[in-house]
Formats: structure tokens, C-alpha cells, sequence
């Protein structure tokens, strides 16, 4: 499977690099953090010996003990409670949860410990932890294996959600999440965890959390979406008759309003491309942000190609239900072509 | 009218001073300024939650959860730790709280229903030795942080022990039940008390389980467990602190059961004569009350008499006089303050949201922002 990515961001000057896939990225990321910081310890299911189910934890539990790559008892809340317990204790807590879809179990502990211990100590105890989760379709998953239910936790204070769309971000993102003091949720598209490679810095560095990135400069229409979209709305902008504008959104929660708004008031045109559902997915908020700060420069209505409002398909018909370029080309051209 | 019955807890749980305050065996090695600490913590618990109890119904606090006649068990328990050892509590537990000295001036302000940094901001109050959770409401979700925190100091070789307290209730929730798993997989040095007052809200202890008892539930999961008289300080007390000297020399974590009884309403937004025959147990227990044994072992011994009784709750009103009216200086908080401490930034929602409320206190409509841009000062 080849893909190509947008180029890293040219405002990084690296001597040396590696061309290495997003999930690779991920494991140099935990790897370099660990090394650095005797506090980071990873929790999880399965992360241990045989190093993830996607193999981002790969070598670690070798290198670092069991003290610090702590294969757990099979209970998602358990993993969350404790690592919030962890945290509370001055860890820097990096739990995985195999798929998004398995995350449900420790909503509890999320939504009663996590998201709040912040706010209800009145900023006196932090929770720094960054939980990694595979999310997205496309990879012939059983059930609750393929699910993008981000919006879940985009309606929750408290909580970072973070998504990268290249090995580049992945690397610069986790390593900003993990040495961040609020709690992030990091989800990592599982579909192009091998689905290509890039240059990444063999060094150090960080991104910002609540930027969105460009990644693709237009004037007639913009296009707002992030993970394994992103590269489906370059794909899609690049055959259309238009000047496709391209926004990663990159910061889930927080949103990069301002990016967000500053593009739509140029172009004019917004389309949004994301796997989640589309009732009260992210694409309603972004719509409703537009519409209401940017109403009277739009020159058509804002759309979402994006999933439906159904439980994700089997294998057979997944793919006529994750957007694809085809369907971001048709939101484009269908903006492109409507007069008021 | 569909009440519930009571099915008596099994005997045979360890004891050490009996209903009558006569002790059996050993008098525990405690000499009497720390024996008067317990009566005093016991004295100034009712003394408190009476007080924030009149508080309730006039309008002043909100919803006040009495430990009346289970004092012995959050203190025994609470008794049994050194400075920087951890509590994770809920809200039944104020023994333990002023136990250690946690300012009762904060308790009450809490109660009155203050953001926790205007408290911060507003009363000059010493930390306690032993480090206290933020109290949970959310029952058993405690549990499974107090076992990671006691996982981290099992890493780092600290030598700090962690407690938390759940209820019978509690002992049903998914979170206990990872926290006792965990407890019993990873052994860390966490001492885990079930206040069994046989409770929950409407529903009695025997809708909570179909084990014997609860301390039972340890087994399963390979956590040594003990069964303890919770209405007995002594017997609480020896009980946990075996239980936190094993976990401090790295043997693990313990689970307590104590039974006791709740002889009050859940909260004052409760009304037990609705769904509770107490008649079976009620009047046992009264007679098994917490304060009064321990009193009258303390006149026998001549540790306390009517004038030492009297000289302390002269003190504990007037401790809880000074709390009470410190607490009511901690004014309102500002509105704008309901952003603080969501995350570390100030992302443009919440600086748009919070320039919304603004407009909206200062009589302004909030609304007339079409760009995004902020609004025309």
C-alpha cells in the first residue's frame, strides 16, 4: 500500500531523520519519552511481550522492566482508574486502549476521575496522562474494532483530544501530549498506521496542541478534517476544478477557531470529511461555528462528508461508509456549484 | 407501604471492647492524650455534622451525610496512619478528616456549596499530615485511583501507604471490583475499608451481594481480608493498623470490613421511615454506639470524667463555632471563576464563553458576536 504524505512541516531544520510509518513514529516517540523521563510508565493490555496489538509498544517492556510497560488485568476502567491514581501520585501515565471502541468500559473512570480531578481540586491536583487509542475503519475489524467515536469526549471539559494524520505529527503531537499536564486523548488512525513513510527527526520536538496545521493553501473552498481523512481531501482537492483549501484539524478539543475561521472567511466555502457518524459528530460543531461567525461570507452552506448515522458495517460494505476522496470530491464540487 | 427488611449481619466479626465498654483482652498501647484524640475527634464529628445538619435546614448548606453512630470506623481506621500517607474518602467519613486535623472550616465551606479555589483563596488553613483525595461522590471510582496511587509508590519504593474508604453499596460498582483485581494482582501497599452500615441509600446490604459477607469478596481476588465490630474504635484500629504496617513493609494490600450501622438518614434529601423496617437491628444498635462504649471504657479507666467531658466539648463548640463563621466570610464565588482549572489554557471557547458571561452579568447582550472576532467594547 503506498501512500504519500504532505511534506513535514518546513519549519523543521533536522540534521538527521528516519523514514519511518506513523506507528514506528509512535514507538520512537514512547520510546525517547521513557528514556527521558523516569516517570513515564505505559499501562495497557497486551503491551508488554508482545508489544501492542499494532506493535507500537514493541522493545519496551525489554528496555524499560515491567515496572514501567505494565501489562494489566483485562479491564479497561482498571487501566484508566489506576493510571489516574498513578498520575495523582506525580507519574506521567501513558495508557493505551487497544481500539476506541473499547473505551466505553472506562467511562466511568474518565468521566468521573479523569476529565474532573482538575477542576474539582480546585487546579491543585494534576492528571497528567496521555491515553493512546487506535481508532478509525478501513482495516476489516470485528466490531467496536473500527469505531471513531471521538465526539463522546469532544463534549467533555477537561480532556485534550488530539489526532495526528502523518508519522511527522505523530511524533511532534505525542511527545507534546505526554509532556503536557493536562489530560490528552490521542487517537491514532489505525488504517495508515502502515501506510506509508516519511522523513521524521531522529531527535526531539514537539508540535503545538491547539493548532490546526494547513495543509494545503486554496481560495475557493475549505476543507476541514483530520486523521486518516486528510490525506483523502489532498487526494480529492488535488483532481477537482477548484482551489481546494485543506485544514487539519489536528487539536480535536481544543479547536483552533480562530484557523478554522480565518480560512472559511477566505474561501468562502467549507466542507467537512470525517469517519465519525454525522449527528452531533465534530463536523455539527464546525458547521455551527461557521454559520455563526461566518454566515454572511459563506457563498454556500456548509457539508459533511462524513459516516452515517448507523453502527459501523461489516467488512463487506465498510468501505461504501467511510468517506473516501470520491465522496470529499463530491462535498467540494457540490459547494462549488450551489448559488444562493 | 413496600418496606425492606433487615437480614442481621453474620457474628463473629473481631471485637475488642464490647456494647458496654468492657474490653476484652489487652488495653490497646495508647496513652491517654491519644486516647482523649479519639474521644475528641468522635465528640467534635457529632458536634459538626449537628451543627451542619441545622445548617441544612436553614438554607445555609446543602446536602449533609451524617456519620452518626460509624464514627469508629473512618477514625480507627485513620488512627492507624503516619504523615504523607494517602486517604481516599467519600462522604461519610469526617472522622477521618479531623482525625488529622483537616480544616473543619473547609468541610463546612464545601458543604455551603463554594468553588474549591475560593475556599483556597479565602481561608487561611494549615494542610493536614496525612494527604486527603478530594471527596468522592461517584461511589467506588475511588477505589481503583487509590490502588494506582499505591501501585506508583510500590514503583517508586516509597514507603507511603494509601487507604480508601467505600461503602456496602460501593462494593457493587464496576470500579471496586478493578480495584480489588488490581489490588490483588499488582500488591501494592493500600489498605481498603468497607463502612458497611448496611445501606445504600433505600437498598439494604443484602441487595449488594449474595456473598456471606463482604469481606468474603477479598478472597476471590486474593487480597487478605479481616472482619471487624466497625463500632469499635480498638478493634478497628488494631485491625488497620496491622493492615498498613503489612502494606508499609511491602505484604500487600488489605481489605476491611467493618460492620457497623447507619442509624441516620442516607443525606438530608432522605427519608428512611419510607423504605426501611429497622426494627429488627435498630435498637442493638443503640446500644452498640460507638461513642458511648468508648466513653464509658475511658470513665473506667479514669481517662475522662465530667469535667475533662465538659472542658472538651467546650472546645470542640468552640472549634466549630470558628469554622462555621470562617466559612461563612468565604463569600460567592465570582461567576467567571466556573472556568478555572478546566485545562491548563485559556482556549478561544472559553475565552469567548467566559466574554459571554461577562455581558450577560453586566446586563449586555451576550449574543451580538457575528464574526468571531469578539465583541465591539
Amino acid at each position: 500500500m503506498s501512500e504519500t504524505y504532505p511534506a513535514p512541516a518546513s519549519d523543521h531544520d533536522a540534521d538527521e531523520t528516519d523514514e519511518i510509518d506513523l506507528v514506528t513514529a509512535v514507538n520512537q516517540t514512547l520510546d525517547q519519552e521513557m528514556a527521558r523521563n523516569d516517570s513515564v510508565r505505559l499501562m495497557g493490555y497486551d503491551i508488554g511481550p508482545i508489544g501492542g496489538v499494532y506493535r507500537a509498544t514493541e522493545g519496551l517492556l525489554e528496555e524499560y522492566g515491567n515496572e514501567r510497560v505494565i501489562d494489566t488485568p483485562l479491564s479497561e476502567n482498571g487501566i484508566i482508574g489506576t493510571a489516574v491514581g498513578m498520575a495523582m501520585a506525580g507519574e506521567r501515565v501513558v495508557p493505551e486502549i487497544q481500539f476506541m471502541g473499547f473505551s466505553y468500559p472506562a467511562f466511568g473512570q474518565i468521566m468521573y476521575a479523569l476529565v474532573k480531578m482538575y477542576d474539582r481540586t480546585g487546579g491543585d491536583i494534576e492528571v497528567p496522562l496521555t491515553v493512546r487509542m487506535a481508532y478509525g475503519g478501513g482495516v476489516k475489524a470485528l466490531e467496536y474494532h473500527q469505531e471513531s467515536t471521538e465526539a463522546y469526549y469532544l463534549h467533555t471539559p477537561g480532556i485534550r483530544v488530539v489526532c495526528p494524520s502523518t508519522p511527522y505529527q505523530a511524533k511532534g503531537l505525542l511527545t507534546a501530549s505526554i509532556r503536557h499536564d493536562d489530560p490528552v486523548l490521542f487517537m491514532e488512525p489505525k488504517k495508515i498506521y502502515r501506510g506509508g513513510s516519511q522523513p521524521v527527526p531522529t531527535e526531539e520536538y514537539t508540535l503545538p496542541l491547539d493548532a490546526a496545521r494547513l495543509v494545503r493553501e486554496g481560495e475557493d473552498v475549505t476543507v476541514l478534517t483530520w486523521g486518516a481523512m486528510v490525506r483523502h481531501a489532498v487526494a480529492a482537492s488535488e483532481t477537482v476544478d477548484a482551489d481546494v483549501e485543506v485544514v487539519d484539524i489536528r487539536s480535536l478539543s481544543p479547536l483552533d477557531v480562530e484557523t478554522i475561521l480565518e480560512s472559511v472567511k477566505k474561501t468562502g466555502r467549507c466542507v467537512v470529511v470525517h469517519e465519525a457518524r454525522r449527528t452531533l459528530g465534530l463536523g455539527a460543531e464546525l458547521s455551527a461555528l461557521v454559520n455563526e461567525y461566518a454566515l454572511d461570507r459563506l457563498k454556500a452552506p456548509v457539508k459533511r462528508a462524513t459516516g452515517y448515522d448507523v453502527h459501523f458495517p461489516s467488512h463487506d460494505i465498510e468501505d461504501d461508509y467511510l468517506p473516501d476522496e470520491e465522496r470529499a470530491q463530491y462535498a467540494i464540487e457540490a459547494v462549488m456549484n450551489y448559488e444562493f | 407501604m413496600v418496606e425492606w427488611t433487615e437480614r442481621r449481619p453474620p457474628e463473629g466479626e473481631y471485637r475488642m471492647l464490647d456494647a458496654d465498654g468492657q474490653l476484652d483482652g489487652d488495653p490497646p498501647e495508647l496513652d491517654d492524650d491519644e486516647l482523649l484524640a479519639m474521644y475528641r475527634t468522635m465528640v467534635a464529628t457529632r458536634t459538626l455534622e449537628d451543627k451542619m445538619l441545622n445548617m441544612q435546614r436553614s438554607g445555609e448548606a446543602s446536602l449533609v451525610a451524617r456519620s452518626r453512630g460509624e464514627e469508629a470506623t473512618p477514625l480507627g481506621c485513620a488512627a492507624a496512619l503516619a504523615p504523607d500517607d494517602w486517604i481516599f474518602y467519600t462522604y461519610r467519613q469526617n472522622p477521618a478528616l479531623l482525625y488529622w486535623e483537616y480544616p473543619m472550616a473547609e468541610i463546612v465551606a464545601g458543604d455551603m456549596g463554594a468553588e474549591p479555589q475560593t475556599v483556597a483563596e479565602h481561608l487561611d488553613t494549615d494542610e493536614p499530615d496525612v494527604n486527603f483525595s478530594p471527596d468522592y461522590t461517584p461511589v467506588g471510582v475511588n477505589t481503583t485511583n487509590a490502588v494506582g496511587m499505591a501501585m506508583a509508590d510500590k514503583f517508586n519504593d516509597n514507603e507511603t501507604v494509601t487507604m480508601v474508604f467505600v461503602g456496602d453499596g460501593s462494593t457493587s460498582e464496576g470500579s471496586f471490583h478493578d480495584a480489588m483485581n488490581f489490588a490483588g494482582v499488582f500488591e501494592p501497599p493500600v489498605v481498603i475499608v468497607c463502612q458497611n452500615n448496611q445501606w445504600a441509600i433505600s437498598e439494604p446490604s443484602h441487595r449488594q451481594t449474595g456473598a456471606e459477607t463482604f469481606a468474603k469478596k477479598a478472597e476471590a481476588y486474593g487480597v487478605p481480608h479481616e472482619r471487624v465490630d466497625g463500632n469499635d474504635v480498638f478493634a478497628v484500629r488494631e485491625t488497620a493498623e496491622e493492615a498498613v504496617e503489612r502494606a508499609r513493609n511491602g505484604d500487600g494490600p488489605t481489605f476491611i470490613e467493618c460492620v457497623t450501622y447507619r442509624m441516620e438518614e442516607h443525606n438530608t434529601s432522605d427519608n428512611p421511615d419510607v423504605y426501611r423496617d429497622d426494627s429488627e437491628q435498630r435498637d442493638e444498635w443503640e446500644e452498640k454506639d460507638p461513642l458511648a462504649r468508648y466513653e464509658t471504657y475511658l470513665r473506667e479507666e479514669d481517662v475522662l470524667d465530667d469535667d475533662l467531658a465538659d472542658d472538651v466539648q467546650a472546645d470542640v463548640d468552640e472549634q466549630v463555632s470558628e469554622a462555621v463563621a470562617a466559612a461563612r466570610e468565604v463569600p460567592d464565588s465570582e461567576p467567571e471563576r466556573m472556568f478555572d482549572y478546566q485545562i491548563h489554557d485559556t482556549p478561544w471557547n472559553h475565552a469567548h464563553q467566559r466574554a459571554e458571561l461577562e455581558r450577560e452579568q453586566n446586563g449586555e447582550n451576550p449574543f451580538t458576536d457575528f464574526t468571531g472576532e469578539g465583541f465591539d467594547e
